[in-house]
């Protein structure tokens, strides 16, 4: 048991090291059931049903209007047609964009050099992480078929645009690489 | 060469969140309502899921995930004798509950291990799954029964086919759990 947690802690160590320059993580979960290539058009869907999102980016237009544009495209290059009115489309798209406070322990200040045998104190340290979620519902069950997700440390990102703007455009991008195509 | 290292370093970092995620233990426990007779209850029905938070957004009114549960909890009970009620009233309620919290951690490590060298022990971060499943009784609405698991959860939302399994394998020690 004591040889487990010392591999453990040994990789946890490892993981910590990596995720401090962590790459933006991003993944999603699919009905794999689902045949995509049946899908022709897609919509916005109805956003007050949706759970709520954080309100610094609710309420950020220039992040709504960046994110709208970026999930249009990727669609678009997926074979995903928006829906002419009053036709009704066969998915809905809906995202959310959550966050949270996120706890990281530096382990930096392990490494020999950085600090003398007895101020070896863990550096714990807080960031904001974002979690942008975007849902596809089959408009004829309303189920959801679909749900991408990317996470990655927004700090500093949410007052600089430029920022902003590439984050999204890489979250919605290596997200939906993930997406199954429309025919 | 720059992908070379970018790809290493991916793949160094996910054989280490299996390893992590593999020594995670987990935790399993359950408690029995007093004077609560089982043999009474054949029938149940589903709670509606909860609408707050489970504390990770990509679970959050995430269908696959809470069918997953639903599925699986399904299949022990039918493995046990008990029914899904149709149209009349059943015997009991089944909830679930699944609550995600990033936990700080330094307790496990003591100094002289691999990990607590000099000047301490190195504190880590890891999310922390709780499942937790209710039977309440429908017509008194006590609890009869509940149980729950918990275990670390590092790299399994974001792997379908692991966090499948996992749920799996959450429902299976807690339902082993039930009496019957």
């Amino acid at each position: 048991m004591r040889v487990t947690l010392g591999i453990c802690a040994a990789v946890v160590v490892g993981v910590s090291v990596l995720a401090g320059c962590a790459p933006m993580r991003v993944s999603s979960h699919v009905d794999r059931e689902r045949d995509f290539t049946l899908y022709r058009t897609f919509d916005w869907g109805p956003a007050d049903s949706l759970p709520a999102g954080d309100p610094r980016l609710e309420r950020n237009a220039f992040f709504q209007d960046h994110i709208q544009g970026a999930i249009e495209r990727n669609m678009a290059a997926k074979g995903y047609r928006r829906a002419d009115p009053p036709a009704v489309p066969d998915v809905r798209v809906h995202f959310h964009a959550v966050i949270d406070r996120r706890i990281e322990v530096n382990l930096l200040d392990y490494q020999p050099g950085n600090c003398s045998r007895d101020e070896c104190e863990p550096e714990v340290s807080e960031h904001d992480e974002g979690t942008l979620v975007v849902d596809m519902i089959d408009v004829r069950t309303n189920r959801l078929v679909w749900r991408g997700w990317a996470q990655d440390s927004v700090e500093g990102v949410l007052t600089n645009q430029d920022r902003l703007a590439r984050k999204i455009e890489d979250a919605v991008r290596l997200m939906f690489a993930r997406l199954p195509a429309a025919r | 060469m720059q992908s070379i290292r970018s790809s290493v370093s991916l793949s160094v970092l996910a054989i280490a969140s299996l390893v992590l995620a593999s020594c995670a233990p987990v935790r399993v426990s359950s408690s029995l309502g007093r004077d609560v007779h089982l043999d009474r209850y054949h029938t149940y029905a589903w709670a509606a899921p909860d609408s707050f938070s489970t504390g990770d957004p990509r679970l959050d009114s995430n269908t696959f995930f809470i069918e997953r549960v639903q599925r699986a909890v399904d299949g022990h009970l039918r493995q046990k004798g008990f029914e899904r009620a149709g149209e009349g009233q059943p015997d009991f309620v089944v909830h679930y509950h699944a609550r995600v919290q990033q936990r700080l951690d330094s307790t496990e490590l003591r100094p002289g291990e691999p990990g607590c060298e000099a000047g301490g022990c190195r504190p880590f971060v890891y999310d922390a799954g709780t499942l937790l499943i209710d039977f309440v009784d429908a017509r008194s609405n006590q609890l009869i029964w509940r149980g729950w698991a918990e275990r670390g959860l590092e790299g399994v939302v974001d792997d379908q086919t692991w966090m499948d399994a996992t749920v799996d394998d959450a429902v299976r020690r807690i339902m082993e759990r039930f009496p019957s």
